[in-house]
């Protein structure tokens, strides 16, 4: 048994130093680790300066000699400046020269002046969500302003403005800051569990596939261990560079408000030294099933390059998760924490949101993640018995 | 010393080894000489205990090798058929890291490594990475990592193959050497003059199975032919001679 271990341990050391010799299996695994980070600051600035572009806005104004009231209101606003409408509004929105354009039709002040609705025309592209915030700016301006005068007729007519509003629309947001940031910052889970993958690929299955290859496994197996060293050794030694990769990318993130003006944007973000922990809690029993995963499947391919074609695709899955996250709401429900990958998912958002999952989903996690693990090594040991995978019949 | 018995094996409907006995004694070069897909490989594979037979019996020193794989593996250095080596690695490090999955450690493997650096003449590429070393080079360095720990029984799969004159006669050297150290030598060659010229007894197969066995001139003397060439294609039955009634 102490033999067994010793030789496992040799075999670890052996594929730890030979992968720390690639270059280039080193250079994407720092991508990995940078490219989250790096993606999340520059999406995060986009947020920033759409926010500043809703606050500073230069609006056309097409038929301003209509309302001159109107106008004159929207100029005393903060932050608006008023121009020149363009010829044909809807061109000009359509083809992206303006975000929005208001444009006040001709028979404007005769219908204002007898009181009854006059248009105001807001062209806009809804499918465009950069230009999203500053037409709601606007529309809650012309809003503010038709409640305004609104309030006003109704006075000169004697009527409380009051009985104009039967409904006091009051909304309560019950998510705190913390929460929101977790939502906007939604995509660091996805960073990290993609950085647990991409750790451990190349020790997956240049150990594995590229063994075979080069035909280094069949002088590799003629040594007196049990198959069993093999297997745990090349997995063990991917688990620990994609735990390795996890950390630097997680430390990577705890980073992230010191480059990026989150306190200014509202949005209180920190990865503390207990929410560090509580992500490696989270992430590193995960990375053993990943690269058992990535090794099994490497073993079973039939050469480098179908190895490599299949973690093409396995690489999706620990995205889909994120993706999935950005289009339905994943409430946590229980059964979650069960599914490797998905678990982690929802246990780092619950982290990051300020929503501590209890102490048990950690424990499923850690569990399920670990028992799959055992169950692709004891595969990939019977694969590493088969004389067709060895010799690649 | 290696004893086979027997030992049948099928890949699908093709029978590649049909009942193959032979011996091979301490001490003395063993040849397993045959064409190009006679079974010799597969045979081979067997004796070091990464195939399975389908029947018969392997005693390594009275290990059984198909019921005691790894026992009969630690008794065995074993240069198999298109070894590759990893190229991010020095040659120094091939040689300890075989050493170190046999069991041997610190000091001890220290001097075995030099030993074998030194032995085969290897010294001054020790601590290059093998990726760019040449074919005589790369195949000294899984000859070493082979005999590192010092193995009573040698298997070498066309070790040869592909060398250019100086590096064959360095292994042929080593060979033996190995041989008057005691070792037992298994030799696979589909080179007729390479094994009359290295081997003290023959097993010649052809088809899988064993056609003639004895010395060189044992061979030349029952086949009566004056050279083993001769006596190798009439035994293979590569082409139908005289012998034929």
């Amino acid at each position: 048994m102490a033999r067994t271990v010793r030789q496992v341990i040799v075999v670890v050391r052996k594929e730890l130093r030979d992968s720390l010799r690639d270059g280039r299996a080193l250079f994407s695994i720092a991508f990995t680790v940078v490219i989250g980070p790096v993606l999340i600051g520059f999406m995060m600035n986009r947020v920033a300066d759409r926010q500043r572009e809703a606050e500073e806005v230069r609006l056309p104004v097409v038929g301003q000699e209509h309302a001159p009231a109107l106008v004159q209101w929207l100029r005393q606003q903060s932050g608006i400046e008023i121009a020149s409408g363009p010829v044909d509004a809807e061109q000009a929105v359509r083809e992206r020269t303006e975000d929005v354009v208001v444009v006040i039709v001709p028979e404007f002040a005769d219908r204002f002046r007898v009181s009854r609705p006059a248009t105001v025309k807001l062209v806009a592209d809804s499918s465009r969500a950069a230009a999203r915030p500053k037409v709601e700016r606007v529309r809650r301006l012309l809003q503010r302003y038709s409640a305004e005068i609104g309030s006003l007729r109704l006075i000169a007519r004697g009527v409380s403005p009051q009985a104009m509003t039967p409904l006091q629309l009051e909304e309560v947001e019950v998510s705190t800051a913390q929460q929101r940031a977790a939502q906007v910052l939604n995509f660091i889970p996805m960073f990290i569990i993609l950085a647990a993958f991409v750790g451990g690929l190349q020790i997956a299955t240049d150990s594995t596939a590229g063994e075979r290859e080069r035909g280094s496994l069949e002088p590799l197996l003629v040594n007196p261990a049990p198959r069993a060293v093999f297997a745990v050794g090349k997995c063990l030694a991917a688990a620990l560079m994609a735990m390795v990769t996890v950390a630097l990318s997680t430390a990577l993130c705890a980073n992230i408000p010191r480059f990026l003006p989150l306190e200014d944007m509202g949005i209180r973000f920190r990865i503390a030294p207990a929410q560090f922990g509580a992500i490696m809690a989270g992430v590193l029993p995960m990375c053993l099933f990943s690269a058992s995963l990535q090794a099994c499947i490497a073993t079973m391919a039939r050469s480098f390059k179908e190895a490599q074609s299949y973690m093409g695709v396995l690489i999706l899955l620990p995205m889909l998760p994120g993706m999935m996250s950005s289009v339905y709401t994943l409430s946590d429900a229980p059964w979650m924490y069960a599914v490797p990958m998905l678990g982690q998912h929802v246990l780092l958002a619950g982290v990051m949101g300020g929503r501590w999952p209890p102490a048990a989903a950690f424990v499923v996690a850690a569990l399920v993640s670990l028992f799959a693990a055992a169950l692709l090594i004891r595969l990939t040991t019977g694969l590493f018995r088969s004389e067709r995978i060895i010799f690649g019949r | 010393m290696i004893r086979v018995a027997d030992l049948q094996k099928r890949f699908g409907a093709v029978t590649a080894v049909d009942g193959v006995s032979f011996e091979a004694r301490d001490g003395a070069i063993t040849g397993l000489l045959g064409p190009n897909g006679a079974g010799k490989t597969t045979t081979l594979r067997m004796l070091y205990a990464v195939m399975k037979p389908d029947a018969g019996r392997i005693a390594v020193d009275d290990v059984d090798a198909v019921r005691a794989p790894q026992e009969a593996q630690a008794r065995l250095g074993v240069l198999p058929d298109g070894f590759g080596l990893y190229p991010r690695l020095t040659a120094r490090e091939h040689i300890q890291y075989f050493g170190e999955l046999q069991g041997i450690a610190g000091a001890a493997l220290h001097r075995r490594t030099a030993e074998l650096l030194r032995l085969l003449d290897m010294t001054a590429i020790a601590d290059r990475r093998t990726g760019g070393f040449s074919h005589g080079e790369r195949t000294k360095v899984a000859l070493a990592r082979a005999l590192v720990h010092d193995p009573r029984n040698v298997l070498l799969d066309e070790p040869t193959n592909g060398l250019d004159v100086m590096s064959t006669r360095a292994v042929r050297l080593i060979v033996r050497r190995l041989r008057d150290a005691g070792h037992c030598v298994l030799f696979s060659s589909h080179v007729m003059q390479e094994v009359s010229a290295l081997c003290d007894s023959i097993v010649v197969i052809a088809a899988g199975r064993v056609v003639a066995l004895g010395t060189p001139d044992e061979l030349r003397a029952r086949t009566g032919h004056g050279s083993l060439e001769d006596a190798f294609v009439a035994l293979t039955g590569l082409e139908r001679t005289t012998d034929e009634e």
